[in-house]
């Protein structure tokens, strides 16, 4: 049981960052973070004698927090809609409505910039989002995508494409405003 | 042209980027739901028993019906055999 305890501790210590990061990518928010990490690890201890090796365990675990985050976000939005009496959002951007998320993980000098992406990404459709994040944010390559989105390269390759694309065009839009600045 | 350079180095402000660590204490608020879930019970267990004892209920039931029943056929069955076959009364 100690090992077991030991093991679990050291899969933690191995990933948490990574979950960690995924999650702040998708929720912009270091609370909502930290309790998804919570999640993550908790559903990690509790399936990991099921995990079959069909996947590499980074793998499997990116898919778990991918889920996860996913979920959060489309919960906090029915809420929200809920409370302005059943008018539906076009997209979660209502709930993460934090134009000013500073990412811990961005340079410095990016960080201003990074907000308006942040913002930006809000409006891609769930796997679009899935696909910008892992490639363009988390550096992953088409293959790595591929396996943990469960979908062929070429697939990925079409997302990240079109994610791409509209977030050129919600750009296009926000340099509008900034030019008045 | 300065709008798409724009665009672009918004697209690209997350090169570089890392992974970040959370709070030091999250793994203490893990272990303790990892604890937490271990004594509670699963809801798929409590509707399991709570079907098992309905189903017991009602077998309990069906039987005690059922004896009811064959009680009161015996009773008139022997109310029955105690009268008198050839309806002589002496």
């Amino acid at each position: 049981m100690t090992q077991n305890k030991d093991n679990f501790e050291k899969l933690y210590y191995d990933f948490n960052n990574l979950v960690y990061t995924i999650a702040l990518n998708y929720l912009q928010n270091i609370e909502d973070a930290e309790e998804i990490t919570q999640d993550v690890f908790l559903q990690i201890h509790q399936s990991l004698h099921k995990f079959e090796n069909k996947s590499e365990l980074k793998t499997w675990i990116y898919r778990i927090t991918i889920n996860k985050s996913l979920d959060f976000i489309k919960m906090k939005s029915s809420k929200k809609r809920l409370f302005i009496f059943g008018n539906k959002s076009q997209n979660e951007s209502e709930y993460l409505n934090s134009s000013n998320f500073e990412h811990p993980g961005v340079l410095m000098e990016n960080q201003e910039n990074a907000k308006i992406l942040f913002l930006a990404i809000t409006s891609l459709t769930e796997n679009q989002k899935t696909a910008f994040i892992l490639s363009k944010v988390d550096g992953l390559s088409n293959p790595e995508i591929a396996s943990i989105m469960e979908l062929s390269i070429s697939s990925v390759e079409s997302l990240v494409f079109r994610a791409k694309n509209t977030l050129k065009e919600k750009l296009a839009e926000k340099f509008k405003e900034y030019r008045k600045k | 042209m300065e709008k798409e350079n724009w665009i672009n180095e918004i697209l690209n402000s997350t090169n570089g980027m890392i992974h970040v660590a959370p709070n030091e204490g999250l793994y203490s608020k893990i272990e303790q739901k990892i604890f937490l879930n271990k004594n509670v019970v699963s809801i798929k267990t409590v509707w399991l028993v709570a079907a098992s004892i309905v189903v017991l209920i009602s077998l309990n039931i069906s039987a005690l019906q059922n004896k009811k029943v064959t009680t009161n056929e015996t009773s008139e069955a022997i109310i029955a055999s105690t009268l008198n076959q050839s309806n002589q009364l002496y």
